[in-house]
């Protein structure tokens, strides 16, 4: 019974530690992408209006 | 008279086909349960999209039909209709399908913009984890206890595609719970937040989210498919289709393709889904004290996660500076039922401050939910698959 028990608690113990390391690590992937790919309003535009010129080159 | 007699012989086989020479008190009443959701749908627009097909797959499970007539209607009659709709349930190829569907109509902005919110998603997998020791505690086996503990996470394919997986006998009581529990995150969810917060923490005005750019909504996908390809394989058949159809959305160059999957598709699927879950739950197997218990365990985990999320930004915020801290009112946010709990963020939030909309904020934790309650999923079937 108390093996049973041991053994719950290790993989619920197991289970909560992996959910929270691969949820810090994507919350640490996310700031690298922050960091390497900032966010720039001219960037922004440029981006916007290349996607809008394609888009019209497909249409026609 | 020999003419009387085989007409009298031919009604009685007529009478013994009929649904009323078959009915017994189990039907009756899981028809009854099929009405309600359907009434709960209709009335006061609970979930329709799916109490409908629960409710009536509910109906359509339990006609009281001739068993051993062999007329290939039920479900779990080899060869009929919804026994070969079930096989997607039984299989697991639905809710892989749902995820993309989810993946191409969520946008992760709010997260991007805030990614610390993430780790309430992960504090509110206690419930998982809780409901998981529960479950066993009251006497069920450890791979059933595992796919009633993926309650908690209030998602309702990931705890179709675990029971699947794990415990398919007792996947209708599952799926019905967790679909419940989610439609009732309205009762269940307010009395904690206020009773788990002071007055002036629900008043923190938090900082609005910076702007994302288009290259970092691309690369979230991305990066977020290779992590749970190297950390957790198990949970790829849901979260790599999370992250395909997000990838499908954000691309800029799929458009029909995000659009199929988070319109036509995800119906389909949702109908499907829907109904042959609803229809898994036959008297004889559904109205059992197992389920009961599972109904019992699964409104703790909705419990233990709303707590848990709400605890883990009071904590969190110890450690942040004044303007950055969090209102911990988006802490149940991390319970994946979205939008409802967020939702839930919001109506609470402006109770108490009626300029203070919550609910971009909340976007956050309750998308990172989704992941971690399916990254729960991938490890409980690590561990018990």
């Amino acid at each position: 019974m108390a093996q049973t028990l041991e053994k719950t608690l290790q993989i619920a113990g197991i289970g909560i530690i992996g959910v929270f390391v691969f949820m810090t690590l994507f919350y640490l992937l996310i700031l690298a992408i922050d960091k390497i790919f900032p966010y720039k309003e001219e960037a922004n535009a440029k981006e916007n209006s290349v996607k809008e010129s394609t888009q019209n080159k497909t249409q026609t | 008279m020999n003419t009387l007699l085989s007409l009298g012989d031919n009604l009685q086989t007529l009478w013994e086909f009929t649904g009323f020479a078959n009915a017994e008190l189990g039907h009756i009443i899981m028809i009854l349960v099929g009405l309600l959701f359907i009434f709960l749908a209709i009335k006061f627009e609970f979930e329709p999209l799916l109490l409908i097909p629960i409710g009536f797959g509910i109906l359509v499970g339990n006609i009281p039909f001739n068993e051993i007539a062999n007329l290939k209607v039920g479900i779990y009659e080899e060869g009929s209709v919804l026994n070969i709709l079930y096989q997607g349930v039984i299989e697991g190829w639905y809710p892989p399908l749902i995820f993309l569907g989810i993946g191409a109509m969520t946008d992760f902005s709010a997260l991007i913009a805030n990614p610390k919110l993430i780790l309430i998603g992960a504090a509110c997998q206690f419930g998982i984890f809780g409901a998981y020791i529960i479950a066993l505690r009251l006497g069920f086996e450890p791979n059933q206890a595992g796919a009633i503990g993926i309650i908690g996470g209030a998602d309702g394919p990931t705890a179709i595609f675990l029971s699947s997986r794990l415990a398919p006998n007792l996947m209708g009581a599952i799926a019905v719970s967790a679909y419940s529990y989610m439609a009732l995150i309205p009762i269940i969810q307010p009395p904690f937040m206020r009773l788990l917060t002071t007055k002036k923490e629900r008043v923190i005005r938090m900082k609005a989210p910076r702007m994302v750019s288009q290259t970092e909504k691309i690369m979230f996908p991305i990066v977020g498919l290779l992590l749970t390809a190297f950390l957790v394989p198990s949970g790829l058949p849901l979260l790599g289709m999370l992250f395909f159809g997000n990838l499908l959305k954000e691309s800029g160059v799929t458009r029909r393709l995000a659009e199929t999957a988070r319109g036509p598709l995800i119906d389909i699927v949702t109908i499907l889904l829907g109904l042959t879950v609803g229809a898994s739950t036959q008297a004889t197997t559904f109205l059992t004290a197992q389920s009961v218990k599972v109904f019992i365990i699964g409104a703790l985990s909705f419990i233990i996660a709303t707590v848990a999320g709400i605890l883990f930004v009071k904590f969190f915020n110890l450690f942040l500076k004044k303007g950055n801290k969090i209102n911990p009112l988006i802490g149940n946010a991390g319970v994946s039922a979205v939008p409802h709990s967020a939702r839930m963020s919001q109506v609470v939030g402006l109770e108490y401050d009626p300029g203070n909309y919550l609910l971009m904020h909340a976007m956050g934790p309750n998308v990172a939910g989704v992941i971690g309650s399916a990254v729960a999923a991938g490890i409980m079937l690590g561990f018990l698959g």
